[in-house]
């Protein structure tokens, strides 16, 4: 079976294409699961730090609740405002959709990665395509023809852009010390000889990471593109119905993406003792978004200016202290 | 013309890339809006992407996406954006340039064509021999870039910051004026 789907080292033909679309379509299925109740579990834990109850009315705890939002979304009217620009206006979900699928395609989500590439520029990769992300969201915000969506995207854009490269430059270090592109060699090197997750040499990178991770996630602290007292809704201000959908499923997508890289960069992927590699990944990968969710539920949002001042002025002379610094230890010390 | 060319997973799959970057091509200069231009350069550069990677080249082909797919296009249309112009481009009036862009075009096909195909030079081709293959491209373009070319490579990011400085410099001064 495993062997089956192992297309890295085969040729490219119809068999291995097959088999590349089978995973595909199962990575797909699973991922929309878990993004199904990474939403429930977001009501429900928010409601718990809130003193509510969350939702409990459909299905027993509420477990169907989000079932029925996403039914919801999908058998609504799909609205174009007259003024929007039609054509861009369509496609721009599904632009922001596509590459946070994609980028689930380097994570080795167990030891026997049968449906994931073991990728010799993993980490690019990921960075590469979240970064076409922004493309579908500013183009959305510019045809909506909605001052309050114009203004949304355009924020989404600058912060986006500014912490990607934080983002980057904190996984260098871990990229220099694993001295790999590819995800799974920087868990087998996790394994190897100090026998220590990279959480703990690369501290400071780990906090400018989850740092820029969140705000290139759009979570409170950093959610000024949908910041709904100021903006209505940010950049999908106008959409509805299952564009409306595409956005949101995009972003929770990214929630489990990013989380699965910080677990995989920073905290041995799925690498532990006694139990199977895919349950310790899951659960290092919860841990990663509930702390998301512990963030936004604590944190009040901060000023664009302030942001942005941040991301430039600290977290990327940080993580150039910290790229050297690595560096220099690891000259040192070899 | 394509006698001897094995249908293999590769070939149709450079095929389809082919015309998607071909059309990609066509539809920015057919596009009559600005922005849907600046989309479908994206599209082109997404497709060179992906011939790269055929070609084995993941470091390259991804950087492109990253540079080019990503940060270029937004660029574009951050421009777009932000400046004030009408969108639209006005027609332009019919004269007989379109007619010798199409002869140029069509003659320079065939040059390339001819040096590819009948022209008999001797193209390097991938054998089980040649060198470094299988081998983590990554590492050997950093190999190469930090010790045979390490000068060449400071002294273009030394050009990049003086690009870099220059640009906003002349920003700064347009401001106050």
């Amino acid at each position: 079976m495993a062997d089956f789907f192992s297309w890295v080292d085969k040729p490219l033909d119809g068999m291995a294409f097959l088999n590349m679309v089978i995973g595909a379509v199962i990575v797909l299925a699973f991922i929309l699961g878990v993004v199904t109740y990474t939403i429930y579990f977001e009501r429900k834990v928010i409601g718990w730090m809130q003193w509510r109850i969350g939702p409990n009315r459909v299905g027993p705890l509420g477990l169907l609740q989000s079932i029925a939002d996403v039914l919801k979304l999908l058998i609504k009217e799909d609205i174009v405002p007259a003024k929007a620009d039609r054509n861009i206006f369509l496609i721009a979900p599904i632009l922001a959709f596509f590459p946070s699928f994609m980028v689930l395609a380097v994570i080795p989500f167990s030891a026997t990665h049968i449906f994931t590439a073991a990728s010799n520029v993993g980490v690019l990769y990921y960075i590469a395509l979240s970064a076409m992300t922004i493309i579908g969201v500013v183009l959305g915000g510019w045809a909506s023809n909605n001052k309050y969506s114009l203004i949304g995207g355009m924020r989404s854009a600058a912060q986006m852009i500014s912490y990607e490269v934080p983002l980057a430059m904190s996984m260098l270090g871990v990229i220099l010390l694993a001295g790999s592109l590819n995800l799974v060699k920087i868990v087998e090197a996790q394994q190897a000889f100090p026998y220590v997750w990279y959480v703990v040499p690369q501290i400071l990178g780990f906090i400018i990471f989850i740092i820029s991770a969140t705000a290139e996630l759009n979570r409170t602290p950093f959610d000024l593109p949908e910041a709904e007292s100021e903006l209505v809704a940010g950049y999908f201000t106008e959409y509805s119905g299952f564009r409306f959908a595409f956005y949101m499923l995009a972003e929770y997508v990214y929630v489990f993406a990013m989380s699965a890289l910080g677990t995989t960069m920073y905290f041995g992927g799925w690498s532990g003792p006694f139990l199977p590699g895919w349950l310790w990944f899951a659960i290092k990968v919860s841990c990663f978004i509930f702390f998301f969710f512990w963030v936004r539920a604590t944190m009040p949002r901060i000023r664009t200016d302030q942001l942005l001042t941040f991301a430039w002025k600290v977290l990327i002379p940080l993580s150039v202290v910290n790229l050297v610094a690595t560096a220099v230890l690891k000259y040192l010390l070899k | 013309m394509f006698s001897g060319l094995a249908i293999t997973g590769q070939t149709v799959a450079f095929f389809v890339i082919a015309l998607f970057v071909i059309a990609c091509g066509v539809m920015l200069l057919s596009m009559k809006k600005v922005i849907y231009m600046a989309l479908s350069i994206g599209g082109v550069f997404i497709g060179c992407a992906a011939v790269y990677l055929m070609l084995e080249a993941e470091f390259l082909a991804f950087i492109q996406v990253l540079l080019y797919a990503g940060a270029i296009t937004i660029m574009m249309l951050f421009a777009i954006m932000l400046t004030k112009h009408d969108e639209i481009e006005k027609p332009e009036p019919i004269t007989a340039h379109p007619v010798w862009a199409a002869i140029g075009a069509a003659g320079f096909g065939l040059v390339i064509l001819w040096v590819v195909k009948f022209s008999g030079i001797k193209w390097p081709q991938a054998t089980p021999d040649s060198p470094f293959q299988g081998q983590d491209n990554v590492k050997l373009i950093g190999e190469a870039l930090f010790n045979q070319y390490v000068i060449p490579f400071e002294l273009v990011s030394v050009v990049l910051i003086v690009a870099l400085v220059g640009a906003i410099t002349l920003a700064n001064k347009e401001e106050k004026n």
